[in-house]
């Protein structure tokens, strides 16, 4: 006697139909990788994290320039500081919904790579987004030398 | 890449989608912070632009959808070198679909300091009525 049901080979495949339900089996796995992706994918997108807002640094010759998104914030509720190397930004945003006002506060700090002079921040806001300038100090700046040849 | 497509179909999705011409024009975007509240007269719909200027928002209303596409007004300067990046680079855009359940011509909306708010009035149809027993 046999253990395993022959099954023709012509009704074998990789995928059997399963009743009339018309159910792939692998529906439910397509849906568990599908969450997978979502879920790593969307780091990716400028949504979920609503706590931590998105950062931009550059530099040039003479500044370290650091661009925060913070949207709809009160510009009296912007804090910046300067703290070892390490620039934090502080922000709240309040929201009026009839009666009721929720408050959202942020928080973040960016290590700030060259040495610069934290007596010279200078901030701004435009458009929902705060840029901070740090001069560089002098010793940072790239310098040129000229030597002479003999 | 077609292998690969059906191997994830998470991506193949998007490759059909982005055909249908839904993001026509505009190429890679990302999808803004939005919420939506709902009201007795209308809906309060709040969608977050960081970087975006009045003159870079494009609202339309068609075919039951309505369509917001947000366009950063700044541009890196000459001589700046990013070290470190976390904001789009793309426009932001954001697709919803309305069922006709909003009056487009009533659309109402503002921007501040990047966060566009828009109010859409309800359409007469959807709203409660109440019937009185004669």
């Amino acid at each position: 006697m046999r253990l395993i049901r022959y099954i023709h080979p012509g009704t074998r495949s990789l995928a059997p139909a399963y009743g009339l339900s018309g159910r792939s089996p692998w529906t439910g796995l397509e849906n568990e990788i599908d969450q997978l992706f979502e879920s790593a994918l969307s780091g990716f997108v400028a949504g979920p994290s609503r706590t931590q807002f998105p950062v931009d640094l550059y530099e040039d010759k003479d500044n370290t320039y650091v661009r925060a998104e913070l949207p709809g914030v009160n510009r009296d509720d912007v804090g910046v500081e300067m703290v070892e190397g390490y620039l934090t930004i502080t922000a709240a945003r309040k929201q009026k919904d009839g009666d009721n006002e929720e408050s959202v506060s942020f928080s973040r700090s960016v290590s700030i790579p060259d040495e610069i002079q934290s007596d010279k921040v200078a901030a701004a806001y435009q458009d929902g987004v705060l840029t901070v300038t740090l001069p560089k100090r002098e010793e940072a700046k790239p310098k040129k030398v000229s030597i002479e040849v003999k | 890449m077609s292998l690969f497509n059906s191997l994830i179909p998470t991506l193949g999705r998007q490759a059909v989608k982005s055909e249908d011409g839904s993001s026509e024009g505009i190429g890679p975007s990302v999808k803004p912070v939005y919420d939506i509240k709902e009201a007795k007269e209308a809906f309060g719909l709040t969608v977050y632009l960081p970087g975006v200027a009045k003159d870079g928002v494009e609202i339309t209303a068609e075919n039951d959808q309505l369509r917001i596409v947000g366009r950063q007004a700044w541009k890196q300067p000459e001589g700046w070198t990013a070290l470190y990046r976390e904001s789009p680079s793309v426009p932001f855009e954001l697709v919803l679909d309305h069922d006709n359940a909003i009056q487009p011509e009533k659309i109402h909306a503002e921007l501040v300091d990047g966060v566009l708010r828009l109010s859409l009035p309800k359409a007469e149809a959807i709203k409660p009525r109440k019937i009185a027993i004669a």
